[in-house]
């Protein structure tokens, strides 16, 4: 079969209203459905012609699923609510400025303003070989390009290789995972709520599958836990170009600190392995010490514990450790509850500065 | 021979920066160019707005294999299928033959030169076969059915292995390139162990070379230095992306083809497609007034467009080919890669002794580039070393097909060179812009090796005073005051020579002045944005002494009459071209007088032309310029076009045939002397800002300051500084390829991971300035500027980023975060050594 | 000259197949399409359609449109060749460079990215509904003439897109917000700096306006 790309296979559109009937049509269609929120890693496999769905779902028409309202125990955002809205949200920036930080620094505008939170945290992993359609086991094939002794692999995974050694992309799940949020996710058989780091699926559990979900379900709303409101946040993204590109690397913390020490403390890193990392044993060394350069040093050290190089990404292992650095260090520096703009717009103020 | 003291202080008075637009009317002065409404308002049309009657379409199938032979295609599952038209297969297109060029030469066909189609692919992405169908989604679902059948062919993706021993070659005849005795050849070279025996130390291997030469003597320049250093570095294989891919409309009328497509060069580009399809260029007529990005990628179009036209008059419907972006990454060419090393010999004060340079220049798949020959040549010039040797080779590999990218080899040389001069500054105490101010080059400079005992030459140039004038607008010695360090900040500040060649000579202009009193300008330039397709007809208008208003500019249609004009590739549209309507407007003022004469008696010397009239000297009888047009057709033969002057290149000819008796029609060429070859010279500032913790860093200041002649309209030469700058400045900061050696294939394809620069990798405030010195040797005084920047652009960023970080962070372009942080971490540069793609 | 006025919602040449796949489309979608309200019910063990075409309604430049759009279909395709609206240009089609911005609700969007069937009764305004019916430019279109932004142009109609979406919601911006603003397009001829100063000064004449 000779290969063309860049026009879309046809498929079946079905454009339901409500969260019930989305989950219906999901279970009806199995594994030939096909979930669209915002649609950027949707159509990008699509108009690639990798992925030839019968029955695509889009969920642009649910509006129960978009919007940020407060609960009794803080914020629920539903899934289809846009980066922009997020970034933009006065309760979001107010008291979980990290989320807002982090949607900020994703992509740009106008995939801001089309991306959804839902899509963002499920979207796919973004290894060139897998993505350039190479039948590499992510893809159900039983090799891992990437990982070979002259693989191009830069942008690759320091922790959690099985086989596969992409790196999860997202930006804003670090966040997430430090504000502690719970994933709503429907199922048939009923109605999940997990913990954000354990909505991602590693390749040692299901190396064809990125999160939990299964065909039929669907992710409905994030919710935001009120402990983190207002806590002190530090959030860094290091990427080649500032606009567009996936991080290298991204961190998140959030510090409820006791005079100058920390008294609780929860940090994640993204881009560093295939799911999500939550630095727990880097959490339980900090807390009780000051949030300061020493504390920070030694986080640094510590994260990067165990770290294991591919042949181009040996670099990842002093960014992760500088970067955990920070988020621990960082934690002492007071700082806005909510960030007036994106951290670059910050950094390129300080830079001109 | 000395000049007198009035000499002198003339020269000095004529070598002195000027305001934009001192003593002209219209040159140097800002103006809304005629394009600019249709562009705002959507309205303008490139190659894939059209849409005709019956309009077919057509897709690609690239080559999923970075070389190979096809032995089957099996399209019968296609063709079978309702609305799938035809399939096309490199046995349909035309044998490539020998051609005549503009100066009579006949060009041999190149073997080993790109088809639109191939049965044996040179790199993963070569176009191997299309479909047409009523519809793309036809098109894509007609692929999916088709079988190809390929035999894998030896293939190497790094031109350093093709070298080694035992080494693959990309091809059956071998792997370098040769000058044989009908132009070039593909030949084997295989290097030898001991050659390699510093490659994993960085040193680029510097085995038999396939072409060298030498001036001076190199070996006295090293013994006599006070420094000498020997370096290596690896500039990008970077693809032009340009945004419009190159799509291309095709459909045959009483035996024309039509092309709609996109080009830098309008006139120049008809005889590309009529030698690539056979025809003679009375049957081609393109259509390309607007087009969405060159840099050197679509010079005279690119052969793929052939294919739409093949296909139309086989289906005698119009066929539209477009091009995704994927496919513009594999056919829409690329800067050749050029791994570069270079000992350079320095006084004390950091005046260079000698060069001995050597490059291996990673060609592509298909016609040698070879961009390390000719950044050679403007290392020489640039620097001005007293002796120089080049040697160097030029090496296929089974990769995409390279062409000139601005500044082709101008960029490398530069961005190979700068970074040893920006290291032998510090280690001489030398201050850089000092450094390079003593190896400047100044007025009618010397460059390249001598050819018959002697050595060619500049027409001028001022870069000593662009170089002062820039240090102190970026305000360099306060910089240089500043703390390096704050925090985990690290500030460094860069400046780079740079230039690039600037203009050629010898074509003609075409003005019709209507029975309306309107100035029509035919212009045969492409229009790029880069706007000299209008500002060179300012210098006619200038001349004439005619207000803007009346002047129409006709562009983009070759049914319509173009002078013979310069293909707009080198920076030489703005030169030569001006100099064309500097002759035309000239000789249209003679012509004009002559009119006059013949109408209202008296001889053509009675006559002077002002104000839109041609009048009587001390007032009295003249003529309108549209009594004049209506008077010139009443006169005939040479006054209304039903003559050409006998000078003229037989295209304009033609051109003036063409638009007979639509007024007073004047056609004439460049004749002007010139005395040396024309080059335009940029010094190149920047300051960034690295974060030690994570490597990332930003551009926060940037100034590039130009000698390029008088300046024709600020707006587009800004626009060409900056853009330029940027286009180098991605070369530094992020563009490249990436490939996977082991199968050939390309991993990175998309702009996230090929990274052109995006707004926010610039800074917000980036400056330009021009001397407006014009050139002694060209009417008006105008150089090109398109290519003179970009070297620059890339080198001051690297020379900055040293001065902050040290000399031993990095070994190749561009320079990304995991770069300077892992070498900082070792304390040594960190990276693979001597490979453009990974 | 081949050039035709685009304002069809067939496409001459293809009308037998897109015909035939319309109908296809119908078939099979049956009762499914046929739903007023677009509104999926859960039918079942539905074949797959081709491709099928439907005739819906869209506001572009506030006008009502009715065209005829495949389910797979992009807002950029269906501007471009179903509307003649070409001004939107496709420069990758995988919302990497920005050129197919429009706006959407006053939003800019990448209209590469957008399924045309999602942005129905939403309002669409592109390149060629920013002038006024009298041919008076928009104030951002008026300062890119009058600062000679830009140079190939065709990254220009998507960045005035951006620009008057991005000026909508924040009148006065400073140079380094701007930026960030339009942020989401990409100038090969890298003419950034012409761009900025231009949209600053479309961002003064629109506070005037």
């Amino acid at each position: 079969m000779a290969v063309i790309r860049d026009v879309m296979p046809a498929f079946d559109l079905l454009q339901p209203e409500s969260a019930g009937d989305a989950q219906k049509l999901l279970q009806q269609h199995g594994s030939d459905a096909w979930v669209m929120a915002g649609g950027m890693d949707s159509l990008d496999w699509l108009k690639d012609r990798i992925k030839k769905p019968g029955v695509l779902v889009d969920l642009s028409g649910v509006e129960e699923l978009k919007g940020v309202r407060a609960t009794g125990d803080g914020v629920e955002i539903g899934a289809m609510t846009t980066l922009t809205e997020i970034a933009n949200h006065p309760g979001i920036r107010k008291n979980y400025g990290l989320l807002a930080q982090a949607v900020e620094l994703v992509a740009s505008p106008q995939i801001r303003n089309q991306a959804t939170l839902g899509g963002n945290v499920s979207q796919d992993v973004r290894c060139w070989y897998y993505r350039g359609g190479w039948p590499c086991y992510r893809a159900g094939g039983n090799i891992c390009f990437a990982d070979t002794p002259v693989g191009r692999n830069r942008e690759h995974a320091i922790f959690g290789a099985n086989r596969c050694v992409a790196v999860h992309p997202s930006d804003s799940v670090p966040a997430l995972i430090a504000l502690d949020a719970k994933f709503v996710v429907q199922t048939s058989g009923g109605e999940r709520v997990v913990d954000a780091e354990d909505y991602f699926v590693g390749p040692e559990d299901d190396i064809t599958r990125i999160n939990m979900l299964r065909p039929g379900d669907l992710l409905t709303a994030i919710r935001i836990p009120a402990a983190w409101a207002g806590a002190r946040f530090y959030f860094e993204k290091v990427r080649d170009r500032n606009v567009w590109d996936f991080p290298l690397m991204n961190v998140a913390s959030a510090a409820r600190l006791n005079g100058g020490t920390i008294a609780e403390i929860r940090i994640a890193v993204n881009a560093v392995s295939p799911r999500p990392m939550r630095l727990q044993a880097v959490e339980a060394a900090v807390r009780g010490r000051a949030a300061d350069a020493d504390t920070g040093e030694m986080a640094g050290k510590l994260a990067v514990e165990g770290a294991v190089p591919l042949q181009y990404n040996a670099y990842k292992i002093p960014l992760m450790r500088n970067l955990v650095k920070r988020a621990v260090a960082g934690a002492g520096q007071p700082q806005g509850s909510s960030t007036l703009a994106s951290n670059a717009l910050a950094q390129e103020a300080t830079c001109r500065s | 021979m000395a000049d007198t003291p009035q000499e002198s202080a003339m020269k000095a008075e004529q070598e002195k920066p000027r305001p934009y637009g001192t003593g002209y009317r219209l040159i140097g002065h800002d103006y809304k160019t005629p394009d600019l409404i249709a562009k705002v308002t959507g309205r303008s049309k490139y190659a894939e707005d059209f849409r005709a009657e019956g309009m077919l379409f057509c897709r690609l199938v690239l080559s999923q294999m970075p070389h190979g032979r096809i032995r089957r295609i099996d399209a019968s599952r296609a063709l079978a299928m309702p609305g799938v038209k035809a399939v096309l297969t490199a046995d349909d297109i035309p044998a490539q033959a020998d051609f005549l060029n503009d100066n009579g030469q006949t060009i041999k066909a190149n073997q080993w030169g790109e088809r639109a189609l191939t049965n044996e692919p040179m790199f993963f992405g070569a176009p191997i076969l299309a479909v047409a169908a009523v519809d793309e989604l036809t098109c894509a679902e007609a692929i999916e059915k088709i079988d190809i059948e390929m035999e894998p062919l030896p293939f190497v993706i790094d031109p350093l292995e093709s070298l080694r021993p035992g080494g693959k070659n990309p091809h059956a005849d071998g792997n370098v390139w040769t000058r044989g005795k009908s132009g070039e050849e593909l030949t084997e070279l295989k290097w030898t162990d001991a050659d390699f025996a510093e490659y994993e130390q960085g040193r680029l291997p510097m085995g038999k070379p396939m072409g060298e030469w030498s001036y001076g003597d190199v070996e006295g320049g090293f013994r006599d230095a006070a420094l000498v250093l020997d370096e290596s570095f690896v500039t990008p294989d970077v693809s032009h992306q340009c945004l419009e891919p190159r799509t291309a409309m095709a459909y045959w009328q009483n035996g024309k083809l039509y092309l709609h497509t996109g080009t830098q060069s309008t006139y120049q580009t008809v005889p590309a497609i009529a030698r690539w399809l056979n025809l003679r260029t009375d049957q081609v007529v393109l259509i390309s007034e607007y087009t969405g990005g060159g840099f050197g990628s679509k010079v005279t179009g690119t052969v793929i467009m052939i294919i739409p036209a093949i296909l139309s008059r086989k289906l005698n419907a119009p066929v539209m080919m477009r091009i995704s972006r994927e496919e513009e990454h594999y056919i829409g060419r690329a800067r050749p890669s050029v791994l570069g090393r270079a000992k350079i010999g320095f006084a004390k004060d950091g005046r260079i002794t000698a060069i001995d340079y050597y490059t291996v220049t990673n060609s592509g798949g298909y016609e040698n580039n070879d961009n390390g020959a000719s950044s050679a040549g403007i290392v020489s010039l640039l620097y001005q070393p007293p002796a120089m040797r080049w040697r160097g080779v030029s090496v296929m590999t089974n990769t995409p097909t390279r062409s000139a990218q601005s500044a082709p080899g101008g960029l490398q040389g530069i961005t190979i060179i700068e970074p040893i001069l920006a290291q032998a500054a510090r280690k001489l105490g030398v201050d850089q812009v000092a450094l390079r101010r003593v190896n400047s080059p100044e007025g009618k400079a010397e460059y390249g090796p001598p050819s018959h005992g002697q050595r060619t030459h500049v027409t001028s140039c001022f870069l000593k005073q662009a170089l002062d004038l820039g240090a102190e607008q970026f305000q360099w010695k306060e910089r240089l005051a500043r703390p390096r360090r704050v925090g985990s900040k690290a500030r460094g500040v860069g400046v780079a020579l740079s230039c690039y060649v600037g203009g050629t000579i010898g074509f003609d202009g075409l003005i019709v002045i209507t029975p309306e009193g309107r100035v029509r300008f035919h212009s045969g330039i492409g229009n790029l944005g880069t706007e000299s397709v209008i500002d060179v007809h300012r210098a006619g208008a200038e001349v004439l002494g005619v207000p803007w208003e009346i002047c129409d500019v006709v562009w983009g249609d070759t049914s319509k009459g173009m002078p013979y004009t310069c293909a707009s590739g080198g920076s030489q549209t703005t030169h030569a071209m001006t100099r064309a309507a500097y002759a035309v407007a000239t000789e249209c003022k003679q012509k004009l007088k002559e009119v006059a004469a013949k109408s209202l008696g008296g001889s053509p010397e009675d006559y002077e032309v002002g104000n839109a009239r041609v009048y009587r000297k001390g007032g009295g009888a003249g003529l309108s310029f549209a009594q004049a047009g209506q008077k010139a057709i009443a006169l005939g033969g040479i006054y209304d076009g039903h003559e050409a002057p006998d000078d003229v290149h037989k295209a304009t000819r033609a051109a003036v045939a063409a638009v007979a008796g639509q007024g007073l029609v004047v056609a004439a060429r460049d004749k002007a002397p010139r005395d040396g070859n024309t080059f335009s010279y940029v010094a190149s500032f920047a300051e960034v800002e690295v974060d030690l913790d994570t490597g990332k860093y930003y551009i926060t200041d940037f100034l590039a300051y130009g000698d390029v002649g008088t300046v024709l309209h600020p707006h587009s030469l800004g626009g060409q500084m900056l853009g330029r700058s940027t286009l180098g400045i991605a070369h530094a900061i992020g563009q490249k390829w990436v490939y996977d050696p082991e199968y050939g294939a390309p991993v990175a394809r998309r702009f996230y991971q090929n990274k052109p620069p995006t707004i926010l990798d610039v800074p917000v405030n980036m400056q330009w300035a021009a001397l407006n010195i014009p050139d002694p040797e060209t009417p008006v005084g105008a150089r090109g500027v398109g290519e003179p920047p970009v070297g620059g652009g890339c080198a001051s960023i690297l020379n900055a980023l040293s001065d902050a970080l040290g000399d031993d962070n990095f070994e190749r372009a561009p320079v990304y975060a995991d770069t300077i942080l892992a070498s900082y971490e070792a304390g040594r540069p960190l990276q693979h050594p001597l490979m453009a793609s990974i | 000259m081949p050039e035709t006025d685009n304002l069809r919602t067939e496409e001459g040449p293809s009308t037998e197949i897109t015909r035939r796949r319309f109908i296809l489309g119908v078939i099979a979608g049956g009762a499914v399409v046929g739903a007023a309200s677009y509104r999926i019910l859960a039918p079942g063990g539905r074949g797959r359609s081709f491709g099928g075409e439907r005739l819906i309604t869209l506001n572009v430049n506030g006008k009502p449109r009715r065209v005829e759009v495949m389910k797979q279909e992009t807002l950029a395709w269906t501007l471009r060749y179903k509307l003649g609206l070409t001004g939107t240009k496709l420069g990758c089609d995988r919302a990497e460079c920005g050129a197919c911005t429009v706006l959407v609700d006053d939003v800019p969007h990448y209209s590469c990215s957008l399924l045309t069937n999602t942005v129905r009764g939403r309002k669409v305004t592109t390149i060629e509904g920013l002038a006024a019916d009298d041919g008076t430019l928009h104030p951002v279109q008026q300062a890119v003439v009058e600062a000679q932004g830009f140079q190939c142009a065709f990254c220009m109609s998507g960045f005035v897109m951006a620009t008057v979406g991005y000026l909508k919601a924040h009148p006065s911006p400073t140079r380094t917000e701007l930026a960030h603003g339009i942020s989401g397009n990409l100038c090969r001829c890298q003419d950034y700096m012409k761009i900025l100063d231009a949209m600053m000064l479309g961002a003064e004449k629109m506070r005037r306006a």
